[in-house]
Formats: structure tokens, C-alpha cells, sequence
């Protein structure tokens, strides 16, 4: 009886793991090497990388608005990137994508003190200003959006893509 | 029977894999969870080697004074040869605080003829990252701090404060300030960035005057450059929301610590954004009233860091003279007049390493020697400063991976 049990809540643990891992993937470390990762691992789809921040105003306005668009479009992969100086907040910044409709998106966290460092690999450019989003054709072609991104410009963009394909 | 118990093992194992697999999934997820943040500190104490933001001070006296953010505490310590040595380190702070940790945040001090130092900071209040300055002061030479008390009563958000002292010892503070978002939203009207708030103290940073508004409508993420012009008349840049959310500096001289001035745009940059830079300013004001003036900006204008003149008092300034390397990334500017000259340091990126640059005129800012590196790091480093002592100007420069730097700034004319 003890035994059948063990293998009821085995078998049961079994399940609730296999389903665990259909739940969202969390918050990813972005480290050294990530951007080329990903932008390997989106290579020929339509990518939307945005990158914010817990402490960034605009950010909190901005974020809820592309929780509905990449609800809307799901032929974009919508990639997040909390971009805040380390110490990063892991719980305040999955709360807030939680709260944005972002929870099953892929999302990222900075993981490396040496932001400067992290930064220029994604754009030799950036200084760090917040949001910030990357636009990647399938063609590879990147357009950046300093500051807070118009909805209406992400839908034409994913426009152009959807016709393109 | 023995299909039975077979099968009975059969379940048995399937559900001990099943264990060791959630435990394994666990683990992992745990391990992504629980893994520290590679950190921008080297270490996680209070003490200076663990720092990643250190502001200096040089007393009257030719002390150098030194506060510093290790381990979520604020301490000061001090140093009579340069910064080779220092004091064993005084905690502002009673316990760990949630320190602004933002890259333009870092504690302040001044320090006055008598020896009285002022120091203030910011931490962030609640879960939504509004700040709130913190000050205290010692009148005992650094071996004591008062309690420390917020800067206003305001229950809103301040952030990225700076101190200025007058000659008569007057302390002045400045802050950007969220409080008016409040009557804002309130009215329905949409309220954008912040406001540059000030106070004053005359008993040496032990209290300060009531806060007052200086300007409403700033940027609210980048620091602030803070300087006397003259005796009790601070002035302050600051990135200002100019209309169509353009985010260009500006500057403002007061007429005395309690009167604010007009505002006066530094350059048109058109950088028009709705965004954090986390990237302010710097000022400087010579003995002859020369202005000196850094900044960085993106605007369609121009890109990158810039160097301006004013000598009408910030009413108009020469064209932005560009500095660094495009392609180096340049970032963090800093000027300060000392006795051999106007200097100013920034920081640029290979990719690989930083170095700190620097530049001198001995022509009140018309031209200006060839950049030259004058330190560098292989990790994170915290914003290079310049500090003078009345004869000599030092590069202030915490870094992760090499400690704590004070070079002085040689002149090789």
C-alpha cells in the first residue's frame, strides 16, 4: 500500500514536473555573449527586443502597451531585457512583467557587473538610456527605438514583416 | 502477484524518476534564482575596497575627505597623504539601506573651514524606487555622524541630490523632486519628469531651510552639476524637458541661496526623448566667472559628449566642442578649474578595457591639449571625478578590479 502510494505521488510529481515545464521559462541572466545567442537563436523570425528597467519611469507606462502587443502578434517574437545597473531585482522585475502581460515572453536580466561591457556588444553606441527597443527583420537588419517606442510604429513594422514573409 | 509487484516497482522507479527529476528542475530553477548577480562590487562589506561609488572632498585644511557606498552603507574616511592612506572608516549609516544604486547616484560631502562635514545621500523608500535624501553631518572631525533624517518632510520621490558649499560655510543642497506629479494627477494633467528642488543650512548641514521649487518639468534620471558662481549665489545644471519632451541642459544661476534664477539653455542638442539617460552633467565656474560646461546627449543635433563656454554668467554659451573618441564609446564627463588650469576627464571603452582620459586649457577654454590617457581598468568602475586642493587637481576614480585611485593630474606643457 506504502508502495503504491510512493508511485501515485511519483507518477503525480511526474506530471506536475512535465507541466512545470510548459510554465513560463522566468527571467534568463544576460551575460556576456547572450546578444549574439539570441540573436542566433531568432535568426529568420521577426524579433522585438526591448530593453528597461524596474527603476525607469517611462519604462512602467511602456511596458503594459507592448504586453498587449505581443499578445496581439504572435508571429513576433517579443524578447524583454531588464537592462537596470546590478544589483538587479529579479522578484520586482518578474512582478512587473508578470503585471505587463509579459509573463511568457522570453525575458532576460542583466547578470554582469561590467554592464559598459554588456552594452557595447549589443551597440557600441548605447549608454544605457532606457527603454530602448530592437527591431530585427528577419533579414537581420536592426532599427532602434531610443526612448519609448509608439505602439503605431511597432505595428507598422510587424506590418512589414508579415507582408514581407 | 509478481506482474503485480513488478509493476508495482515498475511505478515505483517511474515515480523516483519522477522525483529526481523535479528536484533536478528545482535545482536548476533555484540555482538561476539564488546564483549572486555578478556585481558591479568587488566585495560585499562597508569598507572602500567594496565600494562601487566614492566621492571625494578636500578640506580647507588639505585633508582629503572620502564617502563612499560598500555593502548598502554609506562611510567616510580621511586621508592625509593623498589618498595613499586613510582613517579608519566612520558608518554614516546604522544598518544596511536600500542605497540608489542608479548609475548617476552617489553620496555627497562638503567640508567646511571649521572642520564640520555634510554629507547627504539617497535611498529608495518603498518597492516602486521613489527616493528619498537622507543627511547628516559631524562636528567632531569625522568620528561621529548625527541621525540621519530626510532633507523634506515630502512623502514623494527625491533623487540624485548635490552639496555646495559658500564661502560664509553656508551648505547648499539641490534635488531633483516628484512631489508635484501629486497636484498633477490630480487635476488630470499629465505631469513629465521632475522638479529641481532646493534648501539651505546655516548651521553647517544640521538643518536645513524649508524645500523650495526652482524649476518644474526636469529630467528625472540623471545627476545634477552644482557650484558657487559668487559668494551665496549657487548655480546648478541640470537636463531640462524643453517643449516637445526635448531633454537638453540648462542652466540656472541664483540670485541668492534662497532665489532662484531664469533658466538658460546650455546648447541645442535636440535630443527629444522619453527615456532615462542616467547620464548628467558637469560644471565648473572659474575665479573669473568663466563658466565650464560638459554633458553628454543623443539629440539629432549632435551626439555624444560636449564641452561649452559661458562668460555672461550662463546666458550664452560658445558651440559645443565635441570630446573623445566616436568609436570609443565616451561617456562621464567632468570639468574642474584648478590653479593650472580648466580640466576635464571622461571615460572611454574598447570593448575590453576603460581608460580615463583627460584634457587641459590654460586659456580659460578656448583650445584645449590633446586628450591623453591617464588611467585604466578591466572591469566596472564608478564615474571618474576631479577634485582640487586650492594647488593641485586630482582624478578620483573607484574602480572594481583595482581598488580605489586619487592620481594627481600632471600638467605637460
Amino acid at each position: 500500500m506504502r508502495r503504491r502510494f510512493a508511485a501515485i505521488l511519483g507518477l503525480g510529481i511526474l506530471i506536475a514536473s512535465a507541466s512545470a515545464l510548459g510554465s513560463p521559462p522566468g527571467l534568463k541572466p544576460f551575460e556576456r555573449g547572450t546578444w549574439q545567442s539570441l540573436l542566433k537563436g531568432h535568426a529568420d523570425r521577426p524579433t522585438l527586443v526591448h530593453f528597461w528597467g524596474v527603476t525607469c519611469g517611462p519604462c512602467k507606462v511602456e511596458l503594459p502597451l507592448l504586453g498587449k502587443f505581443a499578445k496581439d502578434h504572435p508571429e513576433i517574437d517579443v524578447v524583454t531585457v531588464s537592462a537596470d545597473l546590478v544589483p538587479n531585482l529579479p522578484a520586482a522585475t518578474q512582478s512587473m512583467l508578470d503585471k505587463a502581460g509579459l509573463s511568457s515572453t522570453e525575458n532576460f536580466i542583466f547578470n554582469d557587473g561590467f554592464v559598459e561591457r554588456l552594452r557595447f556588444e549589443i551597440d557600441p553606441a548605447w549608454q544605457g538610456d532606457i527603454p530602448r527597443t530592437m527591431l530585427i527583420s528577419r533579414d537581420g537588419s536592426i532599427t532602434t527605438i531610443e526612448g519609448s517606442a509608439e505602439m503605431s510604429d511597432l505595428e507598422k513594422w510587424s506590418a512589414q514583416q508579415l507582408s514581407k514573409h | 502477484m509478481i506482474g503485480v509487484l513488478e509493476g508495482n516497482r515498475a511505478m515505483i522507479r517511474t515515480g523516483l524518476l519522477g522525483i529526481v527529476a523535479l528536484a533536478w528542475l528545482q535545482g536548476a530553477a533555484l540555482g538561476q534564482m539564488r546564483a549572486p548577480h555578478a556585481s558591479e562590487a568587488a566585495c560585499e562589506e562597508p569598507t572602500l575596497r567594496c565600494a562601487t561609488k566614492a566621492t571625494p572632498a578636500f578640506a580647507p585644511d588639505g585633508t582629503l575627505w572620502l564617502v563612499w557606498m560598500a555593502g548598502g552603507q554609506v562611510s567616510v574616511a580621511s586621508s592625509q597623504d593623498a589618498g595613499r592612506n586613510f582613517s579608519v572608516p566612520v558608518l554614516v549609516t546604522t544598518k544596511r539601506l536600500n542605497l540608489d544604486w542608479g548609475p548617476d547616484a552617489r553620496p555627497k560631502i562638503v567640508v567646511d573651514r571649521k572642520g564640520g562635514i555634510a554629507v547627504a545621500f539617497s535611498i529608495f523608500r518603498d518597492e516602486a524606487f521613489n527616493g528619498q535624501v537622507l543627511y547628516t553631518r559631524s562636528t567632531d572631525g569625522g568620528k561621529s555622524f548625527a541621525e540621519l533624517k530626510p532633507i523634506t518632510a515630502s512623502n514623494e520621490s527625491q533623487r540624485f541630490e548635490a552639496l555646495a558649499l559658500d564661502q560664509d560655510g553656508t551648505v547648499f543642497a539641490a534635488w531633483l523632486d516628484k512631489r508635484n506629479r501629486v497636484p498633477a494627477r490630480e487635476a488630470g494633467r499629465k505631469y513629465e519628469g521632475a522638479a529641481l528642488f532646493f534648501a539651505s543650512s546655516r548651521d553647517g548641514g544640521a538643518t536645513y531651510t524649508e524645500a523650495s521649487l526652482a524649476r518644474d518639468g526636469t529630467c528625472e534620471c540623471c545627476r545634477l552639476g552644482l557650484t558657487f558662481a559668487a559668494p551665496g549665489r549657487p548655480a546648478v545644471i541640470f537636463r531640462n524637458i524643453f517643449d516637445g519632451g526635448v531633454r537638453d541642459h540648462a542652466i540656472m544661476t541664483f540670485t541668492d541661496v534662497s532665489t532662484p534664477g531664469e533658466i538658460h539653455r546650455v546648447s541645442n542638442d535636440d535630443w527629444q526623448i522619453n527615456a532615462c539617460p542616467h547620464h548628467g552633467p558637469s560644471l565648473t565656474i572659474g575665479p573669473n566667472g568663466t563658466y565650464h560646461v560638459a554633458w553628454y546627449t543623443n539629440g539629432k543635433a549632435r551626439k555624444g559628449l560636449f564641452y561649452a563656454h559661458s562668460r555672461d554668467e550662463g546666458r550664452t554659451f560658445s558651440a559645443p566642442m565635441a570630446l573623445g573618441r566616436p568609436d570609443r564609446n565616451p561617456t562621464r564627463p567632468f570639468v574642474l578649474t584648478g590653479p593650472a588650469g580648466t580640466v576635464m576627464v571622461w571615460k572611454e571603452f574598447d570593448g575590453e578595457k576603460t581608460t580615463v582620459q583627460m584634457t587641459i586649457s590654460h586659456d580659460d577654454g578656448e583650445t584645449w591639449s590633446p586628450p591623453r590617457a591617464i588611467s585604466s581598468t578591466t572591469d566596472t568602475s564608478d564615474h571618474p571625478l576631479l577634485v582640487s586642493n586650492g594647488g593641485q587637481v586630482y582624478l578620483s576614480w573607484m574602480t572594481k578590479a583595482d581598488g580605489y585611485r586619487l592620481t594627481a593630474i600632471e600638467d605637460q606643457r
